[in-house]
């Protein structure tokens, strides 16, 4: 079956590292599944994220390892340290998840604290606590080449001096390629001095029943062949959505596109700029520095610097604007001027976040701890994180569906990814979603429901969050560009087959909400109640307005549907108003 | 690396990376000796990267 069988445990404070069975991961579908189970059995309330008692849980999905199509992800779940949720990050696995499964690893619980800089080198049921003082201090790609000069191929996950200095938005990075973010999950790393993890496996993943898998994948292989914007998502991934820069330009610096192993489509780059490479998840996020006035060869310098240092940009970006407002009140005094323009400036900022230099030092802290020590409120700040979509952000993406009510309803903050629901590409008519929403499981009465009278975006939200969770669980990308060949009916036949436990649309749709249910009650035990859920003041004046509609959005608009939200999910009782 | 998986699934029945014929190294496929030329990782490429010479 395409279980790798095994859950490893590292105790870096008493060196110890011991594996056992993950029969966990066939009650709760595997991946994300598995690993929110062992977050909500393992993370303690008490326990503070920086604290060496904080886990740090990493697993491959189900699927990851076989040729499904875009089976590569890794999820990280570990107790966040820029609000204190039971919270996760996810990535394109590019090669690390695969090599996990390879290696006989589902999953890898990370404990206590190493007294000194280290990685965990693990290779089958070889694993070493290797010493990291030589690479303590480096960025990212320094970090990476060095690993793989001394340990060969495999997968690596690493921070860079972001992490290490216990940035609360510093992230992981896979590969060099691909991010699990945000939260400050880079940090929690960095307080167990854990520099990096490689994995190289040399074994195997099998599937049960071979004839049917089979022909589930062929499937789904040639309906995307035969999808007429193939190519243009391979030549141009998210950039066709989000024309960050024009084509020809992004094409002449472009060298090479890099996918995660088993996916068919390919979003990673490889750019030219200055004589060097620069490793990127994704041309828009490099450019998107440009949106706030930068040319986009400063941009891009920018956001491979953070990139180096293992900082999420976005947040970066948002925390100096609260600098400079703070800065504007006379209640803060910075270093020098914060110019968003300016690439002297930003780079200036960028180090002393970093390295925690002089005001960095604060701001290194991020928005939960600016605030209290402030007393003032940033704007369209969720659960301590700045929310990407907001009404007059850098991102304009002013209609409100699921994606904006997942900012705040999201139990670890605000995140971009929505559970691959249709809102993504706002102002498409209600109508036109309802074959993706039959695709995601959605009962054809509620469909009837969530598209009756414009859209119910909290109900929507409901089986988006359900329907990401099966992705996430299988390994599946939740991107537009693959979820869209997926159905709930095509997981549960790829998931029976695989495992070997059948497993019925329905029954899979039920484990995922369970799943999704835990992990709001966790958080809703470890103290987030409705009002770290309500949405920030700033989004009503002059914001967010109706999908459908184009009406302005009041927050009562934006409380019924988190009341919707939350009697749909099953968790009316906790959350009530 | 579909072309890798998917050679390892043809003939040692599971997905692996030391199992397949075809290794890819620094973003370049090379060919191991038990190759038979099949063309199964040809099929598997949606990058137009492998192609079967006659």
């Amino acid at each position: 079956m395409s279980f790798a069988g095994k859950i490893l445990r590292v105790d870096l404070t008493n060196r110890k590292i011991n594996k056992y069975d993950a029969d966990l991961a066939k009650d709760y579908i595997g991946g994300f599944g598995l690993c929110a189970k062992l977050a909500c059995d393992l993370i303690k309330s008490e326990v503070t994220p920086l604290s060496p008692l904080n886990p740090l849980i990493i697993g491959a999905g189900a699927l990851v390892g076989t040729n499904a199509p875009a089976t590569s992800r890794i999820y990280a779940f570990t107790k966040l340290p820029a609000n204190g949720a039971i919270g996760w990050g996810g990535g394109g696995g590019v090669t690390f998840a695969c090599n996990l499964k390879f290696a006989g690893y589902d999953a890898v619980i990370i404990e206590g604290k190493a007294d000194r800089p280290v990685f965990i080198r693990i290779e089958g049921d070889d694993i070493d606590i290797c010493d990291a003082e030589d690479i303590w201090g480096l960025g990212i790609n320094e970090t990476c080449e060095k690993i793989w000069e001394e340990c060969g191929e495999g997968g690596i996950l690493a921070v860079g001096q972001a992490g290490e200095n216990l940035v609360r938005f510093s992230m992981v990075y896979i590969d060099r390629l691909s991010t699990v973010g945000r939260g400050g999950i880079g940090a929690v790393m960095g307080s167990k001095n854990l520099k990096a993890l490689f994995v190289r496996g040399s074994g195997s993943v099998e599937v049960k029943d071979r004839k049917r898998f089979d022909k589930a994948v062929k499937e789904l292989l040639e309906r995307m062949k035969s999808y007429p914007y193939l190519k243009e998502w391979q030549e141009l991934g998210l950039l066709k959505s989000l024309p960050a820069i024009p084509r020809d330009v992004y094409l002449k610096l472009r060298k090479r596109r890099i996918a995660c192993v088993s996916c068919p489509i390919g979003d990673k780059d490889v750019l030219e700029l200055d004589g060097g490479e620069i490793y990127t998840t994704s041309a828009v996020n490099l450019m998107t520095p440009a949106v706030m006035g930068m040319n986009y060869k400063d941009a891009m310098r920018l956001t491979a610097k953070l990139d180096d240092y293992g900082m999420d940009m976005f947040e970066f970006l948002g925390i100096l604007s609260f600098a400079r407002e703070l800065s504007e009140k006379g209640k803060l005094e910075l270093d020098g001027e914060i110019d968003f323009t300016s690439l002297d400036s930003m780079l200036f900022w960028a180090k002393k976040i970093a390295f925690r230099e002089g005001t960095g030092d604060l701001l290194a802290n991020g928005f939960a701890e600016m605030e209290k020590k402030f007393g003032v409120k940033p704007k369209s700040v969720v659960k301590g994180m700045r929310a990407y979509a907001t009404p007059k952000g850098p991102l304009i993406w002013n209609l409100f569906g699921t994606m904006e009510l997942g900012q705040i309803l999201d139990p670890r903050g605000p995140h971009v990814a929505a559970g691959g629901s249709p809102t993504y590409f706002a102002k498409r008519p209600p109508e036109s979603f309802r074959k993706h929403l039959a695709r995601m499981g959605i009962p054809d009465e509620k469909i009837g429901e969530i598209l009756s009278g414009g859209i119910k975006i909290g109900k929507l939200l409901c089986y988006s969050h359900i329907w990401f969770t099966v992705l996430a669980s299988l390994g599946i990308c939740a991107r537009a560009q693959i979820n869209r060949f997926y159905s709930a009916d095509i997981c549960a036949e790829l998931y029976s087959a695989a495992t070997g436990i059948e497993m019925s649309k329905n029954q899979l749709l039920d484990k995922a909400r369970e799943i999704w249910r835990m992990l709001k009650l966790a958080n809703f035990r470890a103290g987030f109640t409705r009002e770290d859920d309500l949405p920030p003041e700033d989004w009503f004046d002059d914001g967010f307005r109706d999908y459908v509609t184009g009406e302005p959005l009041t927050k009562e608009d934006v409380e019924r549907m988190m009341d919707e939200y939350y009697r749909e999910m099953g968790l009316g009782e906790f959350m009530r108003g | 690396m579909r072309c890798v998986l998917v050679c390892s699934y043809t003939y040692a029945k599971k997905f692996s990376f030391s199992a397949s014929r075809i290794k890819i190294k620094e973003y370049r496929a090379e060919f191991t000796e038990d190759c038979n030329e099949c063309g199964k990782c040809v099929e598997q490429c949606f990058y137009g990267a492998l192609e079967m010479v006659k």
